[in-house]
């Protein structure tokens, strides 16, 4: 059944999978090591748990080594590089082509896990939390390598010795992009296991003082940042690559990392409120339980084929066992917090509502419906599926946006209100006379763009929620820059206020991007021939075929159309691979503007070279969602630099940012 | 309004944790009832044309995909105009289409398209041309041939 090991026909691939099974066998002897070591409390125990994570690490990091060299040198004795490389690719190609398929894309998983555990075991205090949070990151490992050296292992020999692999996926090999995106979403996905082994180490040792809460907090910042590029990024790709002009499609892909996303923007704004305040700590331990189990969910999903999708991956017997883990996650944080519920109910103050810990509470509960209603969605066809016996129903993205658009204002509103706020209680008229600036804004701004022709009423209220959060983040800045004595002084005292007022100026540039793209979208086509008498038409511009040329890139062809918009060159072509034949891929040429795109791609040319057909997209603001994602790296960035002055120690280190 | 000051734990204080339920219960209510009142008008059934022509009376005017093998394909490039029969062996239905084609789109291809009868004619918005991580076009032909034997 599983082929272990095996001699016969692979060096690199028995070297490779001795190396997975060393690191397997490490993780299974450190997750015992950590087990013993808190069981009895021995620091000796757990100082070797400690160090089974740097030989666990070394090990992978062979594997991924391995891997590495084999895809270099087309040895394809081993399986994986017969099946997804071959000789003719670029070197950047085979290099990405690593992660191009479901075992290399495990095996990435579990190598940077082992790289996260090792700097967790670098940087974990010598308390009652380091043996359990320890042991949980073994947990992790034990699961993740295990898939990776058996039922995954990316290092099984070949049965025919193949001359020539059959190439990487040819979709992945159309954008650099593709090479990056699944390293970032797997940095997202892979940093939250260690918010969870805190929280599981507090749950076990019963310390839930807030100490897990404020170490975590910088881990849950990189893990989430790195969501946030992965996410963003997989859209450009898809804008850049698919040829439809859009960047989100309500795909179950998409969504399955877009639900971790949600679940971890609730958790770092809801650890501010037991960092500040003490309260919400049941919450948090549920919140990252779930956190976690929804990167597993997601992958699940993809990897199954419950879930009919446009890329629901092949994933062969994965599918189960992941459904494995997953319920094992849920069972054991569930159970967790269950047994240590008294001493999370410890201190039952309510937030008030209108305080800052109330704005952030309504606000996670906004992000936990907002998960809740996309796992429905994804989830939906199946049960439908189960229900009626119908194959392939979908929901389509209307479902989506009949929630996430007023679920995404709400976000929005609260966001502004958030920061505004003292904690504990804000007396109503302060806040009325704080609000009152805001509320004109946004009020004006909506005029503003109903005066320009602005219709759609989303949109107003988007225009309408951007203006009022930029004015009261400018307005809070300018106060205690007032106070303070001068803005750098300011920004200086409290990088981690300023960072996250950053990331929210980002995700208003974001939404606002979001909005004008989603409903002011135009689209035609059109077939344009050489030498036309007059040009085309389309969307008030004249379009002409200037040249069409055939171009050999070894690994395939590409038919290029040139095509001049308003007297402006585009060059778009339409890219076969030789791995595929019967499939074209489209590469559409876009002109990015700050105020729009236009983005030009061919559907299909004809084959004696007199005419092509075209797709003319014309989005607003499209190029907003790119840099408003930069922008919110950068806030997310900024909130992880420590401050200048050294605080005392009691107080925290500049009040939390505010909330969305 | 922020001052970095220490700010004082919580009290230890029971509160009636009711109206923080219900809101709750109101806000899950509320978006349910968002989300399931279009979510029948959402959800997009797969057929075959036997089976439409078995459901007619459910499906009839709302969006669903239909999936079958491309006959009698007229495509006009220079009007964008794209006339096609899709087929299951058992019954085939005539299919609209504006947009361009590729010379890829021919006899006998399996194809999945999004739109919704109108009296007989589909009117197609949408050709979805399936891919997946594992490239491969005849797979998902072979795989929509083998769907169309057991629905015959």
């Amino acid at each position: 059944m599983l082929n272990l090991i095996s001699f016969q026909s692979s060096a690199l691939g028995s070297l490779g999978q001795l190396a997975l099974l060393g690191g397997l066998g490490f993780s299974l002897a450190g997750l015992l090591l950590a087990f013993v070591g808190g069981v009895r409390a021995d620091a000796r125990v757990t100082e070797a748990a400690r160090r089974a994570t740097w030989a666990v690490f070394a090990l992978i990091s062979l594997g991924m080594l391995v891997l590495m060299v084999a895809l270099l040198k087309d040895d394809f004795t081993v399986r994986y590089v017969a099946e997804h490389s071959m000789r003719a690719s670029p070197t950047w190609i085979k290099i990405t082509s690593l992660w191009g398929a479901l075992e290399g894309s495990i095996l990435l998983w579990a190598w940077l896990l082992s790289g996260f555990t090792f700097i967790l075991s670098l940087t974990l205090r010598r308390d009652a939390l380091r043996p359990w949070a320890l042991g949980t990151m073994f947990v992790s490992l034990l699961f993740f390598v295990g898939v990776c050296a058996t039922i995954a292992s990316p290092f099984t020999p070949v049965s025919t010795l193949l001359a020539d692999g059959r190439g990487p996926n040819p979709a992945l090999q159309n954008h650099w992009m593709m090479a990056v995106h699944p390293v970032l979403l797997y940095l997202g996905f892979v940093g939250l296991s260690v918010p969870f082994a805190y929280a599981v180490a507090a749950l076990v040792t019963g310390r839930l003082s807030d100490h897990w809460v404020v170490v975590t907090r910088r881990w849950t910042l990189v893990a989430w940042t790195f969501l946030t590029a992965a996410i963003v990024a997989g859209g450009w790709w898809s804008y850049e690559t698919l040829g439809w002009g859009g960047y989100w499609a309500w795909d179950p892909v998409e969504n399955a990392s877009f639900i971790p996303w949600l679940l971890t923007t609730a958790f770092l704004h809801s650890i501010q409120i037991q960092e500040k305040r003490g309260l919400m700590r049941s919450w948090n331990v549920w919140l990252i339980v779930l956190a976690y189990s929804s990167t597993v969910l997601g992958t699940f999903l993809n990897r199954s084929g419950i879930v009919q999708s446009v890329h629901a991956f092949a994933g062969g017997p994965v599918g189960p066992v992941f459904l494995g883990f997953l319920a094992f996650l849920l069972i054991v944080g569930i159970g967790l917090a269950a047994w240590r519920a008294p001493a999370l109910r410890d201190e039952a103050e309510v937030p008030a509502p209108v305080s800052r810990e109330g704005a952030f509470l309504a606000g996670n509960w906004l992000f936990l419906v907002f998960a809740f209603m996309v796992l429905l969605g994804t989830l939906f066809p199946t049960f439908v599926e189960a229900a009626q016996g119908r194959r392939d129903a979908s929901v389509g993205p209307a479902f989506y946006n009949a929630f996430a658009i007023p679920l995404g204002l709400g976000l929005l509103l609260l966001m502004g209100v958030g920061p505004l706020l003292p904690w504990r209680r804000a007396d109503g008229q302060g806040l009325l006379r704080a609000l009152v600036p805001l509320l004109a804004s946004g009020v004006g701004a909506a005029l503003l763009g109903f005066v320009f022709g602005l219709r759609a009423p989303a949109v107003l209220l988007t225009l309408a929620l951007a203006a009022y959060n930029l004015v009261g983040l400018g307005l809070l800045t300018a106060r205690a820059a007032r106070q303070a004595g001068g803005l750098g002084r300011t920004l200086q005292a409290q990088p981690r206020r300023y960072g996250a007022y950053t990331a929210h100026i980002g995700l208003v540039v974001l939404a606002l991007g979001l909005a004008f793209s989603g409903a002011y979208r135009k689209d035609a086509q059109a077939t344009l021939n050489l030498r036309a008498a007059a040009p085309t038409t389309l969307l008030h511009e004249r379009l002409e075929l200037t040249g069409l040329r055939q171009v050999d890139r070894g690994f395939g062809t590409s038919a290029v159309a040139s095509v001049s918009i308003d007297g402006r060159p585009f060059e778009t072509r339409l890219n076969t691979y030789t791995q595929a034949p019967g499939a074209l891929f489209p590469a559409p040429a876009v002109r990015y503007g700050l105020l729009g795109d236009t983005y030009l791609v061919v559907t299909s040319i004809d084959p004696k070279g007199q005419w092509a057909s075209i797709r003319l997209i014309e989005s607003p603001l499209v190029s907003w969602i790119w840099w408003g994602t930069l922008i919110i790296c950068i806030g997310a960035g900024l909130t992880l630099v420590s401050p200048a002055r050294p605080q005392p120690r009691l107080a925290p280190a500049g009040l939390a940012p505010a909330t969305d | 309004m922020s001052q970095p000051t220490p700010l004082p734990r919580a009290r230890q204080r029971r509160r009636n944790p009711l109206p923080v339920i219900l809101g709750v219960v109101a806000l899950v209510g509320l978006t349910a009832f968002i989300a399931f009142g279009n979510l029948n008008k959402s959800l997009e059934y797969f057929v075959t044309p036997t089976e439409y022509a078995q459901q007619r009376a459910e499906l009839e005017g709302r969006p669903i995909r239909i999936g079958g093998l491309v006959r009698a394909v007229d495509y006009n490039p220079q009007t964008l105009n794209l006339k096609f029969v899709v087929s299951d062996g058992g019954a085939s239905f005539p299919v609209q289409y504006s947009g361009a084609v590729s010379d890829l789109f021919k006899e006998n291809q399996g194809v999945v398209v999004r739109g919704e009868f109108q009296g007989d004619t589909f009117h197609a918005q949408e050709l979805i041309v399936k891919h997946s991580e594992e490239y491969n076009v005849p797979k998902t032909q072979t795989e929509l041939k083998d769907m169309l034997q057991q629905t015959q």
